[in-house]
């Protein structure tokens, strides 16, 4: 199962799914392109305390995490 | 006589509903309002516990001690300190561990301190020049810190 993990005003809400069922597969990759084209930025975990963000949809990413666009505070 | 007695009676009833109605409403109110801050405190732990879950095990033992710990942007290499909270929590560091200056940049939406500390510590160790490009500097001396 891999999750996906979306900040929001609930401290984050998380979407899993089972990365060998085409159909959720499916739609967490069109959960990803939703939320990056509404300006989240997503990353994964690279090691402890490590990360990368990523540009595309990676089924095989255990947990991805995705934040709001930042603004000047 | 018996319309005064009568009058007396239905105004006491009424005085009696009113008092009954006027409990309940702060009931609910008092409800309410407990039940918003056990949501609030529900949404920052978990928000918390992610952030711990994202840290090396050095920010990690750092922000459980200091309630801040250092990232170093992706670009220049430069030391900042995220300091628990959600406004102007960010310190830059000078190679001698000195301030230099405060930044602000957040996450858009109403988030709890954990996501935004979380947000602004990915940024920093990936995009650090995109994160600060958004941000607000200020020079303002640190006197008593309060984030």
């Amino acid at each position: 199962m891999a999750t996906q993990i979306v900040m929001d005003r609930t401290g984050d809400t998380r979407h899993t799914f089972d990365i060998h069922d085409r159909a959720e597969v499916e739609k967490a990759e069109r959960r990803f392109r939703d939320l990056t084209g509404a300006g989240f930025t997503a990353a994964v975990r690279s090691g402890p305390g490590e990360q990368r963000v990523i540009r595309s949809f990676d089924p095989t990413a255990e947990e991805t995490l995705f934040y709001p666009r930042l603004v000047g505070g | 006589m018996t319309q005064q007695i009568a009058l007396a009676i239905c105004s006491f009833v009424l005085a009696l509903l009113g008092t009954a109605l006027l409990s309940a409403l702060s009931l609910v109110v008092a409800r309410s309002g407990s039940g918003s801050k056990t949501f609030r405190f529900e949404t920052e732990a978990r928000a918390l516990t992610l952030l711990k879950e994202w840290l090396s095990p050095k920010q990690r033992a750092s922000y459980e001690r200091f309630r801040y710990f250092d990232v170093i942007g992706s670009q220049t290499g430069t030391r900042y300190r995220i300091h628990h909270g959600t406004q102007t929590n960010i310190e830059e560091l000078s190679e001698t561990g000195h301030h230099v200056c405060k930044w602000c940049f957040v996450p858009d939406g109403d988030l709890v301190a954990g996501d935004v500390m979380l947000a602004q510590k990915i940024a920093l160790e990936t995009n650090e020049r995109g994160a600060l490009s958004v941000a607000h500097r200020s020079f303002v001396s640190s006197g008593p810190r309060r984030f």
